[in-house]
């Protein structure tokens, strides 16, 4: 009895005690592309070198920070502030963010306008709010509304740390560790414990290419691309919405993606440029690196718009964009069959061919069933309009803008915008009704394609 | 009479189960471990009856409770002489028999209106019915959705509206949804509004409710689906009339915005 009595004195506390279960970080090389590269998957040294020089552009997954090169700071480019510069389009994310910041600090933000500092406890996932709340503190003068920190109040500027968060990387790595990792892994390759089990699999940042962007040139996607993915997950995948955290960490895990983009990227730059003669020359650093930053820089300019307002469906306009997708190309379609088969089932010719079955990631291609009614990035018009415009990153779907077409009098010219939408309306039609038929359907087959 | 101190700690202990048990219910508010308030129409039928089950179990939970710590105090003490065997009572095994299956009748006859206003009376007028539902709840590993039809009601058209984690419904009004789900078994969960359906593959599942109050209102998956149940969340934004009108038609007028 008194053994028993004092086991379980002795291990009820043991087992109460609320240990993080997910490990600390670490980056770890990427040895599938270091064994690509003869000259370096013989040269321990040049190995142990390239993770202290990527340690030293880009930190730990406990410290991540950009390593700024020369010249950056005169273009007022600080790398670590990405984020805020980023959001190319839209006006209103700022007010959105503060926001969702006075919602999910309504307790402290209160507790702090009415002089209840003690109150003000630790919630969300945000390190970086409560050191700065706790630095706040500190220097807390004796009259709270006494000026403060040019004209505001203490009592303002102590609740604008709270409406005004935005994470820092570190943060976000902090944030990612909990939410991402498992899939994703720490340096975002696609390879975290869980990726085994999942199908389509988690991406791999390090190559730099994320499929659903709004841009042309097969660019890097915006801010605003990475956080509607975070926001909405991607339908049908095991990629899930992330609408429970606020707004700030939304936006900070995405920098923090990014980081683990660029620093992935540039590491694979630099293995595949490693050779005996030059090996890791300061030069092809820098090159490298710029060349990468370069890459994701120039993405807001190349935003696919349409001028003018979203044309609705027409019969005739569907039929058109009929001709154009079930027209194999060398008889002057938009040669979308190929792939996805006349019935848009996903079952074209092509699929069988051996030199088209894997994306850049390596994993097996799978060309979309249209009549699922699934489409991954939006089944908004303006949506399918700019995946058939400009195709999807790292995979077979190839930009459709431009191309050489012919007309069924025989005219051959470029497919031009109206004929996206008119594919784009009629891809839409494969898997709705027309709008005479009311009512609700049974299960349909959108929810158990799989 | 040198046990006597063990004896009576380990009496003490048995009856600190009873009254710890007790004292968590009654205490419960305070320490905000409560039922959050019901915010639906029929919130106070389900109170009610957790109320009903809840004082039945625990009238029977302290009464056996002390019968144990009783009996702890009554046979724990050495007595000379020998033990006598019982071959049990006829008696009191129909009597412990009786009175519980009596007591499952009776929860068995009293729920029955809580789960004929719930499951079975859906609204065949106003709005939203079984056949014209407001919206589809969709819920897949480890994310709900929900899909609201185009202007003609219809749920396989053009202009469908689908949202990812937050459902808009107007308040004071009889809301029916359908309920499916894209692979395996979840459950609807919003605890402030007493309401849980499970979500099965393959079936289409009317869900109904009225919602009392304005409000933004946690949904949970209440059924284990997965590696990311933990996660499976949403939030069912309870608006004024005027205000889900106007949320709606912003909606629509997004699906053909220029962005």
């Amino acid at each position: 009895m008194v053994v028993l009595l004092a086991t379980t004195a002795l291990v009820t506390p043991l087992s109460c005690k609320l240990e993080p279960r997910v490990p600390e970080l670490v980056y770890s090389p990427n040895s599938a592309e270091i064994e690509k590269n003869d000259d370096l998957a013989q040269d321990e040294a040049a190995q142990a070198q390239l993770e202290g020089l990527l340690q030293f552009l880009f930190g730990t997954p406990q410290a991540p920070s950009y390593l700024s090169l020369q010249g950056w700071g005169d273009d007022e480019f600080y790398p670590d502030d990405w984020g805020y510069d980023f959001v190319a389009t839209d006006d209103d994310w700022w007010d959105r963010l503060v926001d969702s910041n006075r919602r999910a600090y309504a307790r402290q933000i209160e507790a702090i306008k009415e002089g209840d500092f003690d109150a003000v406890t630790e919630s969300y996932e945000a390190p970086g709010v409560w050191d700065a709340w706790l630095d706040a503190l500190a220097n807390k003068p004796d009259d709270p509304d006494a000026e403060f920190d040019e004209g505001g109040s203490w009592r303002d500027y102590a609740v604008s740390i709270f409406e005004n968060y935005y994470p820092t990387l570190r943060d976000s790595a902090e944030l990612y560790r909990t939410q991402c990792f498992h899939c994703h892994g720490a340096e975002g390759g696609g390879n975290g414990s869980t990726a085994e089990f999942l199908n389509p699999r988690p991406r791999d940042y390090r190559h730099g290419t994320f499929k659903w962007t709004a841009l042309r040139d097969k660019s890097r996607p915006r801010h605003e691309d990475l956080f509607r993915i975070l926001a909405e997950g991607i339908r049908t995948t095991a990629m899930p919405n992330f609408r429970r955290l606020t707004d700030a960490q939304i936006h900070g895990l995405v920098d923090y993606v990014r980081f683990l983009a660029v620093r992935g990227e540039t590491e694979r730059l630099l293995i595949s440029d490693f050779n005996e003669d030059e090996r890791l020359s300061t030069q092809m650093v820098e090159e490298n690196y710029q060349l990468v930053i370069d890459r994701w820089h120039k993405a807001a300019d190349l935003v696919i718009t349409y001028d003018g307002e979203v044309p609705r469906a027409t019969p005739e306009r569907i039929e058109h964009g009929r001709y154009l997708f079930t027209t194999p190309g060398e008889e002057g379609g938009a040669n979308c069959v190929a792939c996805h088969g006349t019935t848009g089932l996903g079952d074209g010719p092509s699929v069988n061919d051996p030199d088209n079955s894997v994306d850049d990631w390596g994993n097996p291609i799978k060309p979309r069933n249209l009549q699922s009614g699934t489409f991954r990035f939006g089944r908004r018009p303006i949506d399918l309009f700019r995946r058939i415009y400009v195709g999807i990153n790292g995979t077979p779907m190839p930009e459709h803008i431009g191309q050489q077409i012919t007309d069924s009098d025989g005219t051959v010219r470029p497919l031009n915008e109206e004929d996206v939408w008119d594919m784009a309306f009629f891809v839409r039609s494969l898997s709705t009704e027309p709008m005479e038929s009311a009512g609700t359907s049974g299960p349909d087959r959108e929810h158990s394609d799989h | 009479m040198k046990f006597n101190l063990f004896r009576v700690f380990v009496v003490l202990l048995f009856l600190a189960v009873p009254v710890l048990g007790v004292w968590t219910f009654v205490d419960a508010e305070r320490w905000k471990m409560w039922f959050p308030e019901g915010v639906t129409t029929y919130a106070g039928e389900i109170d009610f009856l957790f109320d009903i089950i809840l004082w039945m179990v625990a009238i029977t939970f302290v009464g056996t409770e002390f019968l144990l710590v009783w009996a702890i105090w009554r046979f724990s003490k050495k007595e000379d002489g020998k033990v006598t065997y019982t071959h049990g009572n006829h008696t009191l095994e129909v009597v412990w028999s009786a009175v519980p299956a009596l007591l499952l009748i009776f929860i068995a006859f009293s729920q029955m209106g809580a789960w004929s206003t719930i499951k079975m009376n859906f609204p065949d007028e106003g709005p939203y019915t079984v056949d014209a539902p407001m919206m589809e709840v969709i819920a897949g590993q480890f994310d709900w959705w929900v899909r609201y039809p185009d202007e003609e009601g219809n749920f396989r058209g053009e202009d469908v509206i689908d949202v990812p984690f937050d459902i808009h419904v107007p308040v004071n009004t009889k809301v029916v949804f359908r309920l499916k789900s894209r692979d395996v078994l979840h459950s609807f969960f919003v605890p402030k509004f007493r309401l849980k359906q499970d979500a099965v593959p393959g079936m289409s599942i009317p869900v109904w409710f009225e919602a009392t109050e304005t409000g933004s209102y946690d949904l949970i998956c209440a059924e284990l689906c997965g590696w990311g149940h933990y996660k499976m969340a949403g939030r069912v934004h309870v608006l004024e009339e005027q205000e889900y009108e106007d949320w709606l038609s912003q909606k629509r007028s997004e699906l053909y915005a220029n962005d």
